[in-house]
Order: structure tokens, then sequence, then C-alpha cells
């Protein structure tokens, strides 16, 4: 099963460690992976423009199956396997629900994160404005407490929908990188929380980015967010 | 079960329309259903924030359950009632892995209108630039190209030939774009997809109240 199963990658990408959890979670250790560089431009190589055409990492392939986008692959891959290693949908109405409405919500949040560590990536020279940058500053200031609401009754098995789902699978990746750029602990203590209670679940310690996105001077680290 | 059911939406808004459809495909009409002004600033309003606190639409409960993310009340829908009303997910694995795929991707093309189409409404006066503006609206023409292809390669619907939860979230975008003038001779498979859904049941008994009522505009007319 894993062996026909072929992830093209990049080191320090969320939307690549999503679906690389959601592998170890379903027991489908063992599938073929390529480490290719941004930096390089490999993303906009041959063999993956073969597989994607928009030159995106992830590239996932199942047998002649392809799905790219890493929310659709990590739901793929729970809805072929779902009898199989741990389950990350849960089938209680009320925690299902939950679950759809917090990983929906995760790429909201990755989005912002974006806007905010990598500006000089959206906005190329020329564009950029501080009144932008500040704004977008204060809506990831907005997000994450929204977040820090979410999460305030965490602890162990007590994640983001009750158990371990596909919520986290989706988020926790985001939140590993913002830390990861300086984001404060002491602000944001249920996050920092839910951070370390989940850094070594064996899923996630197992796909770890060997390096993270060098970040430009200028799109600053999140430590005053 | 419907009568548990209450959705607070806005005319035109793709999110909203898709939920709509999911409830109509899965025989759950007679939900409680309650339409808002964006014009107005209705999003905002207290009843909205009640349910969702981001004060968006749509906004959807389900008894005590809140789903207010378009997506997410549509996968919760497909599940909760599997035996009734229309299957929207394919047995098939190929159609499966196909519509996830182009559900997602159906983010990117929601994405590159708004850049293009709604600039002006996202990005303040002072930070504007027709560079940009170029810029968005080529990403634009190029991500209707790729849909279209994609309308050459596989058919009738997004992910073969079944209509699916790909068809449900990416439909109401597409129906956006006509609406806005795209022309149907330059992307004709785009034009059938749009001509072969708009009949369906679900989907005409949820059309924007306000597309009928009212001409659309010709901005992508020349796209």
């Amino acid at each position: 099963m894993a062996k026909s199963m072929y992830l093209l990658w990049g080191s320090g990408s969320c939307p690549c460690w999503r679906i690389m959890i959601t592998l170890e979670e379903k027991k489908l250790q063992g599938y073929k992976q390529k480490l290719l560089s941004f930096e390089k431009e490999e993303h906009k190589s041959k063999e993956v423009l073969e597989i994607n055409p928009r030159g995106q990492l992830p590239t996932f392939k199942h047998g002649d199956d392809i799905i790219n986008e890493s929310t659709g692959a990590c739901l793929y891959l729970e809805n072929q396997f779902k009898s199989q290693g741990n389950k990350l949908i849960p089938d209680n109405p009320a925690e299902q629900a939950l679950m759809y409405q917090r990983m929906m919500e995760g790429l909201t949040l990755y989005e912002k994160l974006n806007l905010v560590a990598f500006y000089d990536f959206y906005a190329p020279e020329g564009e950029r404005h501080d009144s932008a940058l500040k704004r977008n500053k204060d809506n990831l200031v907005t997000e994450l407490q929204l977040w820090e609401s979410y999460l305030e009754n965490v602890a162990a098995g007590r994640y983001l929908a009750g158990g371990f789902s596909l919520a986290d699978v989706v988020v926790f990746p985001s939140l590993a990188y913002a830390f990861r750029y300086g984001l404060s602990a002491g602000r944001y203590p249920k996050l920092a929380k839910y951070y370390s209670l989940l850094k070594d679940r064996p899923s996630i310690k197992a796909t770890w980015p060997p390096k993270w996105f060098q970040i430009e001077q200028r799109s600053e680290s999140l430590k005053d967010i | 079960m419907a009568k548990d059911m209450t959705l607070l939406w806005g005319s035109g808004s793709p999110p909203c329309w898709r939920v709509m459809i999911a409830l109509e495909e899965k025989g759950l009409q007679g939900y409680n259903s309650k339409q808002l002004s964006f014009e107005k600033g209705e999003h905002k309003g207290k009843d909205v924030l009640a349910i969702n606190p981001r004060g968006q639409l749509p906004a959807f409960k389900h008894g005590n359950i809140t789903l207010n993310e378009s997506y997410g009340a549509c996968l919760y829908l497909e599940e909760q009632f599997k035996n009734q009303g229309n299957k929207l997910t394919p047995e098939n694995k190929a159609e499966v892995a196909l519509m996830y795929q182009r559900m997602f991707e159906g983010l990117s093309l929601f994405d590159k209108i708004r850049q293009s189409l709604f600039y002006d409404r996202f990005v303040p006066e002072n930070e504007r630039h027709d560079s940009a503006k170029k810029r968005n609206a080529e990403g634009l023409k190029d991500e209707i190209k790729i849909w279209e292809g994609y309308l050459q390669a596989t058919g009738p619907y997004l992910a073969g030939k079944s209509f699916s939860l790909a068809d449900v979230i990416v439909f109401p975008v597409v129906a956006f774009l006509f609406r806005f003038g795209l022309n149907e001779e330059h992307f004709p498979k785009l034009a059938a997809y749009h001509n072969t859904v708009k009949d369906r049941p679900s989907v005409k008994n949820t059309w924007p109240s306000n597309w009928k009522d009212s001409p659309g505009m010709d901005t992508l007319k020349n796209l």
C-alpha cells in the first residue's frame, strides 16, 4: 500500500508536513519520498511538473491517483484507510463538526502567519507598505487570540476537537513554525501548552522538518506578535 | 432533522451557496433559512456573531453544533447523512481522489477571483498598484484556463462521471465567473459545465435571488 505512494516534499513546508504526519498516523510508513529544495527551485522541476502542473509541493501520488492539495490528501488517506492506524475523524457528530470547523480554520491561521512572516514573498519590492504589514500583524494577533480561546482547556488527549484528529494534523505544523519563528510562549500560553503536548507525538517527531525556511530580515520574526 | 438546522446566508456568496446546495442534495429542505445583507453589514450583526465570532457568512447550526466553514459544513452533512439524499462521495478510488483534489483547488480559484475582481475592496487606496492589479488579472486568467483544461480532460463533472462534493464546492465559484461576464466562447468546457449543473434541482432551487432580478457584469468579457 505505502509502496505505491510517492511524496515529493520540501523541508519547512507546513502543507508537506501535514501529509507526512497523516501517513505516519495511518501506518503508511515506507512510502517513496523525495526531499526537494525550494531554494534551488526544484519545486518547478520537470519531475514535479509532470505530476503537479502547478509546480508546488507537496506533490503526492497513490498509484495513478494524484492529490497535491494537502488537506485533500489528508482527508483522502483517512477515508481510504479508515480501519488502519489511528482514527483521525471522530464519529461523534459534535466532535466531528468541531474537527471540520477547526481543520478549515487552520487554513486561515496558516495564511495569516504567512502574511507576516513571509510578507516580502507576497508583496514584491515596490508594492510593500508599512500600513499593510501592520494590518497583517494586527490580523494575526486577533487570529492567534482566537486560537488561544479554542485551546482554553487543552490537556493531554484534549486537543482541537477532543482526541488527536485531522484538525491537529492541519494546525500543529503552523504553530510549530510560529514558535520556531519566535512567537512568544508567554503571550500565548495555551498555544505553547498545545505545542509542548504534541511535539513528541510519534508521528510528529518522526516527520519534524530537518530545516526551516530562511526568514528574511525585513519580514521579521514573530517575536513581537 | 432539517428543522434543527439554521443557516444564515448572503445572496451570491459562493461559500453560502455551497451549504445550501449540500442541504438540498441530502434532502434536508425545511431548515431555518435567514437571508442577510452584506451591503448593510448584517454579517457583522449580533445574530451572526452569536454563532460565528468571525462575523462571516455562512453561519450554520445543527442543534447545538456550529459549523461556519463551508467546506466543513458540506463534509459534515455528507458524512452525517450518508444514507439520505444523493451520495456526494464517489465509490471509485480514482474519482474520490480527484474529488478531494479539485475541492481544495477550488480555494485557489476563489482566491484569484477575490484578488482580481475585488482588488479595490480588499486593498486600501494608498496601497494599490497597477503592477499588482495586472499580475492578479493574469493570475486569474491562468487559473481559469487551468479549470477549462480540467473539464477538457474529465467530465461531465469535476471528479468524472458523478456529481460530487467537488461540484458542490466549486460550481458556485464557476457560476460567479459567468455572472461577471466570463465569455462562453473563450471557455466552452466551463460554459458546458455551467449549463449542465445550473439545471440541477439543488442548484436551481438555491440560485441567488438577486441574480434573477438583475443582469450580471461584463468585467470578464474580454478575458
